[in-house]
């Protein structure tokens, strides 16, 4: 039985473990991140994408359920739930998608080469992407008209710019959530009370514009919020 | 020269945090001493390019951060512990240290090897698969070291390293201080004059965000013999000293 004694004098053993150590620690990253990292072409924005908190399996899954019931509801009363709730998850997804209130180490990530505000938009694409398309699913399986169908997507869009910018600006997840679901429940009623419809926020063709500036204007004031210094050399 | 400040400001607010500071800084370790509240954090976050300065000329590692290319190329070449380091809980040591490893855009085909390499370091290769929420806080202090060599930085900036580790794990750590110290640029935050009697080459005294003094170890402890200054070691009694001058 031979031991360390026996080892030449000019074998690095530091060296030949650290070797050892990096074949049984190595890891294959999984098949969404390797698809991210196809897609992206940086392995360390989807690293960053899959340790998204609201993209997390029990977060996805929530969510899901979430629409699940409003489509059984839907089909039960005639009142799209679907519609009226897929902008408030899809928000509170979009607050806990980045940011100092979500990431414990927000600053430490702010101090290497793939920029957070990189980060921020890729999280926030893909948490807004997949609860449009799991939303759509509920609600056309929930059987209601093609205007309320399709017509939740874009003030969809308003209240997830709402709920970014608000946690952006506030440097809180929560703060986000709270703005995303006061100013989706204010738009809600207000239609109701304008129009006598609970989906007028939904199905008024007129709201749209209002819907799209207003999200172009959060999208500026999360781009100000998050701007690149521009140094003083 | 990895760190070249000329006349830097930082404001937050009302609070004068940084006040016209000058330093040149090349390799080896420097030491940033000063009492609470004196601006090192402030002035190590804008070496770490998260915060821009207020007034004031910054070139790290030869370039400019304020620019975008130039600022990642920078980035590739630092290590960052900062005092408040969060962590995510259910990420193990090794996928903490990898996660930044790609973050810093280390080629992908070595960082395996330079996560175990980093993380062999500071001794933590039996702790490797670890949950972070498992380790004591000593341990965390370790992980975020390793996290910030695990690209080989050039320039490399630690907020109160020392903090929770215990006298042996500090001795340790000085060590690693001074190995780095021989190819990097190691900037060193702390309010414990004896990591920097120990580690480093050169050490900077911060009171009110100004420099109160610049110098070797070996100078600062000269600055307090022969006075009444506080302090249990010479070191110290030069930190006093000199304190008590600029307040004077």
């Amino acid at each position: 039985m031979s031991g360390v004694d026996d080892i030449p004098g000019d074998v690095d053993l530091d060296r030949v473990w650290i070797g050892v150590a990096t074949q049984v620690w190595g890891r294959r990253p999984g098949p969404v991140e390797r698809a991210a990292r196809t897609v992206l072409r940086s392995p360390g924005l989807a690293r960053a994408l899959v340790t998204t908190p609201s993209l997390l399996l029990g977060w996805v899954v929530a969510t899901a359920v979430v629409l699940l019931a409003g489509m059984l509801a839907t089909r039960g009363t005639g009142t799209p739930f679907v519609a009226l709730c897929a902008p408030g998850v899809a928000a509170a997804g979009i607050a806990y998608a980045y940011g100092p209130g979500v990431d414990p180490a927000w600053e430490l990530s702010r101090s290497v080469a793939v920029s957070d505000r990189m980060v921020l938009l890729v999280r926030a694409l893909a948490v807004f992407g997949l609860n449009a398309a799991l939303g759509l699913a509920a609600s056309a399986a929930s059987g209601t008209a093609t205007t309320v169908t399709v017509g939740w997507l874009v003030p969809m869009t308003a209240v997830c710019g709402l709920a970014l910018a608000a946690a952006t600006v506030a440097r809180s997840a929560n703060v986000g959530v709270a703005a995303g679901l006061a100013g989706w429940t204010i738009t809600v009623l207000s239609g109701q009370v304008a129009a006598g419809r609970l989906t007028a926020a939904v199905t008024d063709t007129t709201l749209r514009l209002p819907y799209l500036t207003f999200a172009a204007g959060c999208a500026l004031i999360v781009g100000y919020a998050t701007r690149i210094s521009r140094g003083t050399s | 020269m990895n760190v070249e400040l000329g006349d830097v400001t930082r404001r937050f607010g009302r609070t004068q945090a940084v006040d016209g500071v000058s330093l040149e800084i090349g390799t080896g370790v420097f030491g940033l001493l000063g009492p609470n509240g004196a601006g090192k954090t402030s002035l190590l976050r804008m070496m770490a390019t998260v915060v821009p300065p207020s007034s004031g000329r910054i070139r790290l590692l030869g370039a400019d951060p304020g620019a975008y290319g130039p600022r990642r190329q920078i980035r590739r070449g630092l290590g960052y512990v900062p005092q408040n380091l969060g962590f995510y809980p259910r990420f193990t040591v090794l996928e903490f240290v990898e996660y930044f490893a790609l973050l810093k855009e280390v080629p992908t085909a070595r960082v395996p090897r330079a996560v175990a390499a980093a993380v062999e370091r500071v001794g933590l290769g039996d702790k490797a698969t670890a949950k972070l929420r498992t380790l004591s806080g000593g341990m965390l202090r370790r992980v975020g070291i390793a996290q910030a060599i695990v690209n080989e930085p050039d320039l490399l900036l630690l907020d109160e390293p020392t903090a929770g580790l215990d006298p042996e794990q500090r001795v340790a750590f000085r060590a690693l201080l001074r190995e780095l110290g021989e190819r990097a640029t190691v900037v060193v935050s702390t309010h414990l004059v004896e990591d920097v009697g120990a580690a480093c080459t050169r050490v900077a005294l911060m009171d009110q965000g100004r420099i109160a003094f610049d110098g070797t170890p070996d100078e600062l402890t000269a600055r307090g013999a022969g006075t009444s200054a506080a302090g249990d070691a010479p070191l110290e009694r030069g930190y006093s000293a000199v304190l008590a001058e600029v307040r004077s």
